[in-house]
């Protein structure tokens, strides 16, 4: 249809209503290119929400096949707060509402992992960006953690760590051998430690990225005005990199906020519950204590707290769009 | 093209200061690239050591043995997980990079009804967390009567928001008078999508196809759940359930770990020039 106007306009002199005409109706089009997606996406995406949504207000044992509309009592019982003493013991009895515990650790796993990563990848972007020699091996080393899944990256440094692993062999003659894994005091750090290994090289990709997009013109003009390294890049590296941090920043939140595999994998959310992270807690809730329903609530918090960032990001990163 | 940073005033290539700098950030990169590949290198290296439980540290082992290979093929169907993995993730590759440049070309270059709204719906599915979906997605699929069949395991993967807003980023980069002129030319917006944009998209389809490939090959618990016969086990889950009897023998759990990690290393090595390109061009624009 909007082809038929392109030709009924005169030459190439009435572009302007031409385009208009290509430009107004693309809405039949456009469903049929995300028709694909949308069909998907509704099935296993939004529909199974929409029942974790209600789940989230009923207390539902699978095995039994036991459905029931309890209202709001799965986000109230998961509003008494944890007593916050620093004792392990107090956390292994059944009366503690270890929610806010999970969120705690979540909190303290994403503080800790997502700077560093970052800042990391950061660094190594502005390195192997330089005309450094044998920069694609380079670049291909620190990418290599990245290709591995969570639970392999657990198993390998599970070797490692292991009370008789080859770190252990390293600090033993001075004396600075740990179960690094098993004391519920450097557990947590010790799964921080393996996502900043498996973190810095995708987020130097994504810096790479961003570095590349930035115009050698602007590093000439300041050449030319004498400026040393530092300040080409204040002037302009760290602000024509603005996107970059955007979406860096939120990927790496978002995936803190659920990280699994590792903790998982490594420690199963022990010693201690000293790395049950959120979705840890969730899914033993949902499929070792079979209690869906208050698995689901917390997940709805989780994705509240991921969407309320993830949107007020988005919104406040429209207004200061670089241009070059 | 880009002048060398030799070429600017105050840019001296010797001197003290030059070659201490430049040792430094040599020792730097060296440095972290080797504690990268470290534990990559002890997997292999205690794959392939006889007795590696004693866990002492050498460069190499003293004896190399493929037995703990030889133990885990001969023991398992690995042949068979291996091909399961592959046409998991090969499936989900393809679907995912038809899919999601369709999407990704709509959400940039046409103008359609309530476009941000939906494309913002898209997007935020990736914060769901994947735990939310697994059990409502399942009975979904054991209505279909698709549990345990290749059907069940590929197609709830074939669509994925990270892939629509790569390939949407990449798209906004590549002008809109392309299109415009093919329009005039008499293409409809299928052939413009086909014949002009796709094949400047390459770079960043095959950042996609990457991402795709390896997020399906390491995805684990989905096959886990999905798949109630060892038939249609993929690799990853299949060596979980194998590593768990031999929690004592390192060799053979770092073996399974090394079958493992080497394909996505191949499929990384093979399209790396694209990968990197392809980040970068769909980059950080819009």
């Amino acid at each position: 249809m909007a082809t038929q106007d392109s030709q009924s306009t005169e030459g190439g002199w009435a572009r302007f209503g031409s385009l208009e005409a290509i430009r107004r109706k693309d809405n039949l089009a456009a469903l049929l290119f995300i028709l694909p997606n949308l069909i998907v996406f509704t099935a296993f995406l939004f529909v199974p929400v929409l029942f974790a949504v209600y789940l989230s207000f009923a207390e539902w044992q699978v095995l039994t096949g036991d459905l029931q509309f309890v209202g709001l009592d799965n986000y109230r019982s998961l509003i008494y707060p944890l007593p916050w003493e620093n004792d392990w013991a107090v956390l292994s009895t059944p009366t503690v509402n270890l929610w806010w515990w999970a969120v705690s650790r979540t909190m303290i796993y994403t503080f800790g992992v997502v700077p560093v990563a970052i800042a990391g990848g950061l660094a190594v972007a502005l390195v192997l960006d330089r005309q450094i020699r044998f920069k694609k091996v380079f670049r291909a080393a620190y990418f290599l953690p990245v290709m591995l899944s969570g639970a392999i990256s657990a198993i390998i440094w599970g070797w490692i760590l292991n009370l008789n692993g080859i770190v252990n062999n390293i600090l033993g003659p001075v004396g600075l051998a740990h179960n690094w894994i098993g004391d519920p005091s450097t557990a947590l750090g010790v799964i921080m430690l393996i996502a900043i290994w498996a973190g810095i090289g995708f987020n130097m990709i994504i810096f790479l990225a961003g570095l590349q997009n930035i115009p050698d013109e602007l590093y000439e003009a300041a050449r030319i005005d004498g400026t040393n390294g530092w300040q080409r890049f204040r002037h302009v590296t760290w602000p024509n990199l603005q996107n970059t941090y955007f979406f860096v920043i939120v990927l790496a939140i978002i995936s803190s906020f659920q990280v699994f595999a590792i903790a998982y994998a490594l420690t199963s959310g022990g010693p201690y519950y000293a790395t049950t992270t959120i979705v840890v807690l969730i899914y033993q809730e949902a499929f070792q204590h079979d209690s869906m329903g208050l698995a689901a609530a917390m997940a709805m918090i989780l994705f509240a707290i991921i969407f309320v960032f993830s949107y007020y990001q988005y919104r406040t990163r429209g207004n200061d769009e670089v241009t070059y | 093209m880009v002048r060398s940073n030799y070429d600017y005033p105050g840019y001296e290539r010797s001197g003290p200061v030059y070659w201490a700098k430049k040792t430094t950030l040599y020792a730097g990169v060296i440095f972290g690239a080797l504690l990268m590949i470290a534990p990559f290198y002890w997997t292999v290296t205690t794959a392939l050591s006889a007795n590696p439980s004693v866990g002492i540290v050498t460069i190499l082992p003293e004896t190399i043995t493929f037995e703990h290979f030889r133990a885990l093929f001969a023991e398992n169907p690995v042949e068979r997980w291996f091909f399961n993995a592959i046409v998991f993730a090969g499936a989900v590759t393809l679907f995912n990079v038809a899919f999601d440049t369709l999407a990704g070309y709509a959400f940039a270059k046409l103008d359609f009804f309530a476009r941000e709204k939906v494309f913002l719906l898209f997007i935020g599915t990736m914060m769901i967390p994947g735990m939310v979906t697994l059990i409502p997605v399942y009975i979904i699929l054991a209505e279909l009567g698709w549990v345990n069949t290749y059907r069940g395991l590929i197609v709830p993967f074939i669509a994925s928001p990270f892939g629509i807003f790569l390939l949407r980023q990449y798209f906004l980069g590549l002008p809109d008078s392309l299109g415009e002129a093919a329009r005039i030319d008499g293409c409809n917006k299928f052939q413009a999508f086909y014949h002009i944009y796709l094949p400047l998209a390459k770079p960043a389809v095959a950042t996609l196809g990457i991402f795709a490939f390896m997020g399906a090959w390491n995805n684990f618990e989905w096959p886990l759940i999905i798949a109630t016969s060892q038939e249609l086990y993929t690799l990853p889950v299949a060596l979980f359930l194998v590593q768990g009897q031999y929690t004592q023998n390192w060799g053979l759990v770092m073996a399974t770990a090394a079958i493992m990690v080497l394909p996505v290393i191949l499929a990384f090595l093979s399209a790396q020039q694209y990968f990197i390109r392809g980040m970068t061009l769909s980059g950080m624009k819009g």
